[in-house]
């Protein structure tokens, strides 16, 4: 049973703002042989500095950074221990100090978290945030077994070798506990793969049917592989800066919030304990989670996700998650990690999870649409660059600058596509003012959760 | 003059557009250890099924550990070792079955990877059922691979358990 002591639950507070201004990414592939990885991340820095408007010559800009946080999820798929030190060197920072960041699948959330306290400490003013992952150095099946080992070498990595099998057990229980169809799981990848065609940077953009995502080959039962993000090559990038220095570079900045919590790599070690309610949430709403047999946090929640939001919510004074946030992008390494996560970020309470879906509130023009980048699923998982994207694609959002970073065919065409006759646009109301992601790794070892606000 | 030689292999190359792209293969063997955990695996290979329990009866947690902890972590006390009786008989928690594995699965696809509910224990450990089709709530039985064992965790295995 894990209890806390006062200590443990100091809801985390900046010593100074911190927002972030700008953001660049490459676009994904399974195999990138045209450029090294530095030179990936060249052009999401690039793509960073030189195409957000902001409001300094890009070299200038680069001269206002004097600290950087570089997320690598494995040095197995790269290849190369110290990784970072080339990129650093590559993006001509030194001698500034930068950092690596390794969390697992939460690597990029966690890059993110890492330059917001270097901002909120004073260290610096202008942190650079970038993340990358080369995933085809390997064909897809050693990939999987890499992967693997993010599982326990000891207990676990024997048994799967490949990570769709540590969350199909967590699927089947799910159903079971609560009743749902594995329609509902199909509907968060068609979503996903949909919202994926209006990316310019999307690996796996399709338009299918839940016959089609349950009519795909099984991986481990019931996942199949339409419900699994892929292998995936590119580097993101986000500027996170101090107050003034936000204003200097942009009348548009978002805020940022972000806290993290873990838990134990094995789902086999998550013993029970009480939930940590929400802001909105009251003991009541639980009492019969018990009988539909769901010891919490189990095998159908993840208590690091939990934790993160139980912290960001008091950080950011987010009362009900669902009124409060107009965009989430969640974690959609598999459709069943993504249906888990609405419980734990409090969109719906544990056990209705699938209502989310189900209601259409997770849809573009519903109440609090969900990953319009596409996703995991259906854009990318280079993994240290995961959590990156994400917060790039809630800053966009925000900003209004949906279509200028999706729907220009110069972007589509710099990438070797041709920009769809039918694209659609996936922006949000201006109306819109708060975005939440969720960057996760493990079977929920690392989450954070972010927050970005669109200054008033 | 000694004249250094090249003696390495060959690389190969993959594809020369649009960038060159080379082969580097290479094998390698880790050095293991189960450390403090030793008495598990030793524990398999004879047919035992070992778990860990913290000794100190002020601690809060009075469960059973498979996979086991050489230390507790909510009193950081050395744990100690007891042996479950045999046949034990566990209840199947959650299940999947493994049909695409990564490079270098020990098991033949399609398998039946299961977690177990083990009567006294705090986790739910993970672990494989050797044939039969499993279901929430099953009763299985743990057996062992005393001939030939893998030195594993491969070496426990369930199977359907009835009266």
């Amino acid at each position: 049973m894990i209890t806390f002591k006062e200590g443990n639950l100091r809801i985390p507070k900046w010593n100074r703002r911190v927002f972030v201004v700008a953001g660049g990414t490459t676009a994904y592939r399974k195999y990138f042989p045209e450029y090294k990885l530095e030179e990936l991340v060249m052009i999401a820095f690039k793509n960073m500095l030189e195409d957000n408007d902001l409001k300094m010559d890009p070299l200038e800009v680069k001269g206002l950074i004097n600290y950087a946080a570089y997320g690598e999820f494995a040095d197995h798929f790269q290849d190369q221990l110290l990784c970072q030190a080339k990129v650093h060197d590559y993006l001509g920072l030194d001698p500034l100090y930068n950092m690596g960041i390794k969390t697992g699948g939460a690597t990029g959330g966690s890059t993110i978290l890492q330059a917001a306290m270097a901002v909120a400490s004073g260290y610096a003013n202008v942190a650079l945030a970038a993340g990358w992952e080369r995933m085809d150095e390997v064909d897809t099946r050693t990939g999987n077994f890499y992967i693997s080992t993010a599982a326990c070498k000891d207990f676990e990595t024997r048994l799967g070798r490949v990570y769709s099998s540590y969350y199909a057990p967590m699927a089947n229980r799910f159903a079971w506990a609560f009743k749902v169809s594995e329609t509902t799981r199909a509907k968060i990848a068609v979503k996903n793969h949909l919202y994926a065609c209006s990316s310019p940077y999307a690996q796996q953009p399709g338009k299918y049917t839940v016959e089609d995502v349950l009519n795909s080959p099984i991986s481990a039962y019931p996942l199949r592989f339409l419900e699994c993000c892929a292998m995936s090559v590119g580097a993101a990038a986000a500027l996170v800066c101090d107050e003034e220095t936000a204003y200097k570079l942009t009348d548009h900045p978002c805020e940022l919030f972000i806290c993290g919590g873990t838990h134990t790599l094995r789902v086999a070690d998550r013993r029970p304990m009480e939930i940590p309610l929400l802001p909105h949430e009251t003991p009541e709403m639980y009492k019969d989670l018990s009988e539909k047999q769901s010891r919490y946090p189990g095998f159908e929640s993840f208590l690091a996700c939990r934790f993160a939001a139980w912290l960001a919510y008091r950080m950011a004074g987010i009362q009900n998650p669902l009124e409060d946030l107009d965009l989430v992008e969640l974690h959609d390494a598999f459709t069943i990690s993504d249906l888990q996560t609405y419980g734990d970020i409090g969109l719906r309470p544990y056990g209705q999870e699938q209502d989310y879906i189900e209601s259409g509130d997770a849809y573009y023009g519903g109440k609090c649409p969900s990953n319009l980048s596409g996703g995991l699923i259906g854009t990318m998982h280079a993994v240290g660059a995961t959590g990156v994207f994400q917060a790039v694609e809630c800053l966009w959002q925000l900003q209004q600058k949906y279509d200028k970073f999706h729907g220009d065919p110069k972007i589509w065409k710099k990438w070797g596509k041709k920009k769809p006759k039918d694209w659609q646009s996936l922006q949000i109301p201006e109306t819109g003012k708060q975005a939440l992601w969720v960057s996760h790794a493990g079977v929920g070892s690392h989450v954070t959760v972010g927050i970005l606000r669109k200054s008033s | 003059m000694v004249q250094t030689k090249f003696i390495g292999q060959v690389t190969k190359v993959r594809q020369s557009e649009p960038a060159t792209v080379i082969e580097w293969p290479r094998s390698i063997t880790h050095i293991h250890t189960y450390g403090m955990l030793s008495p598990f695996f030793q524990g398999l290979k004879e047919g035992k099924l070992r778990a860990t329990f913290c000794p100190n009866k002020n601690c809060p947690e009075n469960g059973l550990w498979i996979p086991p902890r050489a230390h507790c972590p909510d009193c950081h006390t050395e744990m100690k070792w007891k042996t479950l009786r045999n046949p034990v008989i566990g209840t199947i928690h959650t299940f999947t079955q493994v049909v695409y594995a990564g490079i270098g699965i020990e098991l033949s696809t399609p398998y039946w990877q299961i977690d177990v509910e083990i009567p006294g224990l705090a986790t739910i450990p993970k672990s494989y059922l050797l044939y039969g089709d499993p279901h929430i709530g099953m009763k299985v039985k743990a057996e062992f691979r005393t001939k030939n064992p893998t030195n594993t965790v491969l070496d426990y295995y369930w199977v359907p358990y009835e009266k």
